[in-house]
């Protein structure tokens, strides 16, 4: 409860000024845009930049030099609610080939950490989905490669006899691959006061989140194939 | 006469007995420096800026009257300019990156004097003084490559080539500074887990011993973050001290941070510069988050040190 109240304060406290005390007239709505609708993505996206991260990793995940590419990193694709992350920011990297070590930032709160989490994962979503859309498709999609996809990471919640049923007779190839790559869940505000017990939706969205951060174009594809079978 | 620089180049090696020695050279220019102070030049500490911090801005050719503009507005008459604002990209669809660096290699070994010529002017006429050339030069540049960009550095005015590079890449470097009456800053980061790397006074020691060519152009904030004593290393290398990059970091490979927030020891590393009379620039840089536009930060960083200083 409280960090749920924690989470309201601080959700209140960007959108009157931000997480630093920035005037309008020096705010850098050039580098880091203009404020999100989501006050808590907006908060997480700031704290990104406030700790430096945006100059080396990229503010949407493009890195620059010789940063690790967090768009494709297989452990930000493992991480579960920073559990990879948190303790890697916390550490740093200071054994490396690199020119400069990526800093520890034992400091920072716990808050802090998951904030920074939560817009790499937000924002790897982000990048992920516009990689795949923007892909050749790989092939028409192997609606076998599909089936297997969905059993082994679906079908946990959905079932095309059941809610998804007649999904490939609804949709047209273009729709359901787009509903596939963000579906309802993952339109739904990060948080808000009236879903605080939501635990469903929250789930469905990290859980989908996880999926968009880990598709490969194939796996689309494939997915897409298995599904227009269901009429 | 358009001179190419490889022409520059062999008149100036022609010339090299003339030359007088490094350290002469760079104490006149500073002599010189407090004789005639650029705006940058605040309670006897000359100020200059690494232009990596307008993080907004791509450091390519095109950005270079934006960078003008911007060193102006935050009061800067001396910089630290990367290559990458005088040279032109090769990279693009479909060419590889084999290609782009051949192209460039072509380009640096016959670009004309005057193409740098006219990039000092476009300082001059601002009032900023080019002070070091940064460039990264790696295996894969050539000895006639290496030669080309410390004749550039030269035309553009510049007292020194500055890059991030290792003990080996700097012993290779040991010839070329004196052929272009130049010197050679080696700049540290904090990986100590390379034997390679410049991340210590041991390794400045190291470097600096390779020729009397050789300046230190000490981070601070990646000295702080590699535990090192900033302090001690200016009052015991000071002579072979060109510039600091003054920044702010927390120790132990700690985050960057705002002027003040971290344990680089800022105002005791320009006091020293100020009470010592020491020739040594101090180059403003960050890397720490900030909401605020960069010339808005830079401002502020500019600010704590004046206050530093009064």
């Amino acid at each position: 409860m409280i960090k749920a109240l924690l989470l309201i304060a601080g959700a209140l406290t960007m959108t009157a000024g931000w997480a630093q005390s920035v005037s309008r007239e020096t705010y850098d709505f050039n580098y880091i845009g203009q404020p999100l609708p989501d006050p808590v993505l907006q908060h997480s996206k700031e704290t990104f930049v406030l700790f430096g991260c945006a100059y080396c990793h990229g503010l949407d995940l493009v890195s620059r030099g010789e940063a690790t590419d967090l768009m494709h990193s297989t452990l930000v694709g493992r991480d579960e609610n920073g559990n990879l992350i948190g303790p890697l920011l916390r550490a740093g990297i200071p054994q490396t080939a690199k020119l400069s070590p990526m800093p520890q930032f034992s400091d920072l709160s716990d808050q802090q950490i998951g904030a920074l989490v939560r817009w790499i994962h937000y924002a790897r979503a982000q990048g992920r989905y516009k990689e795949l859309i923007d892909s050749k498709s790989p092939g028409p999609g192997n609606a076998a490669a599909g089936k297997s996809y969905f059993d082994e990471k679906c079908a946990s919640c959905h079932s095309v006899s059941g809610d998804l049923a007649n999904v490939g007779g609804k949709y047209d190839p273009s729709t359901l691959r787009q509903r596939i790559l963000r579906p309802m869940p993952l339109d739904a505000a990060s948080w808000e006061v009236s879903r605080l017990h939501d635990t469903k939706t929250a789930a469905a969205r990290q859980r989908h989140q996880g999926l968009l951060e880990n598709y490969s174009a194939a796996d689309v594809q494939n997915l897409g194939a298995y599904l227009q079978t269901a009429r | 006469m358009n001179l190419s620089r490889r022409d520059f180049t062999k008149s100036a090696l022609t010339a090299l007995p003339a030359l007088t020695g490094l350290a002469a050279l760079h104490s006149s220019a500073s002599a010189q420096a407090r004789a005639n102070p650029n705006r940058s030049y605040i309670n006897g500490v000359q100020f200059g800026l690494q232009p990596f911090c307008y993080h907004d801005l791509a450091m390519n050719t095109q950005n270079r009257p934006e960078l003008v503009r911007r060193l102006v507005q935050n009061g800067m008459g001396m910089v630290e300019l990367h290559a990458t604002w005088c040279e032109p990209r090769f990279d693009g669809p479909g060419v590889s990156a084999q290609e782009a660096r051949q192209k460039l290699r072509n380009w640096r070994v016959s670009a004309p004097a005057d193409y740098y010529r006219k990039i000092k002017r476009e300082f001059d006429d601002s009032g900023i003084t080019i002070f070091t050339y940064y460039v990264n030069i790696s295996d894969a540049d050539t000895d006639a490559e290496i030669d080309a960009t410390f004749e550039a550095a030269k035309i553009l005015g510049a007292q020194g080539c500055v890059g991030s590079y290792g003990l080996e890449i700097a012993h290779r470097l040991v010839p070329f500074p004196a052929r272009h009456g130049l010197f050679v800053g080696l700049h540290n980061h904090d990986n100590l887990s390379d034997p390679d790397a410049f991340n210590t006074e041991q390794s400045f020691e190291k470097g600096l011993a390779f020729s009397p060519d050789f300046k230190a152009t000490l981070d601070t904030r990646h000295f702080t973050a590699a535990n090192g004593d900033c302090v001690g290393f200016l009052e015991r290398h000071h002579q072979r001290v060109s510039s600091v990059h003054l920044g702010d970091r927390r120790k132990n490979n700690g985050r960057s941070t705002p002027f003040g927030e971290g344990d680089a020891p800022i105002i005791e590393v320009l006091r020293l510069i100020r009470d010592n009379r020491w020739p040594i620039v101090a180059l403003l840089e960050f890397e720490h988050g900030t909401l605020r536009t960069e010339v808005e930060e830079v401002h502020l960083m500019f600010d704590y040190c004046k206050r530093a200083l009064a």
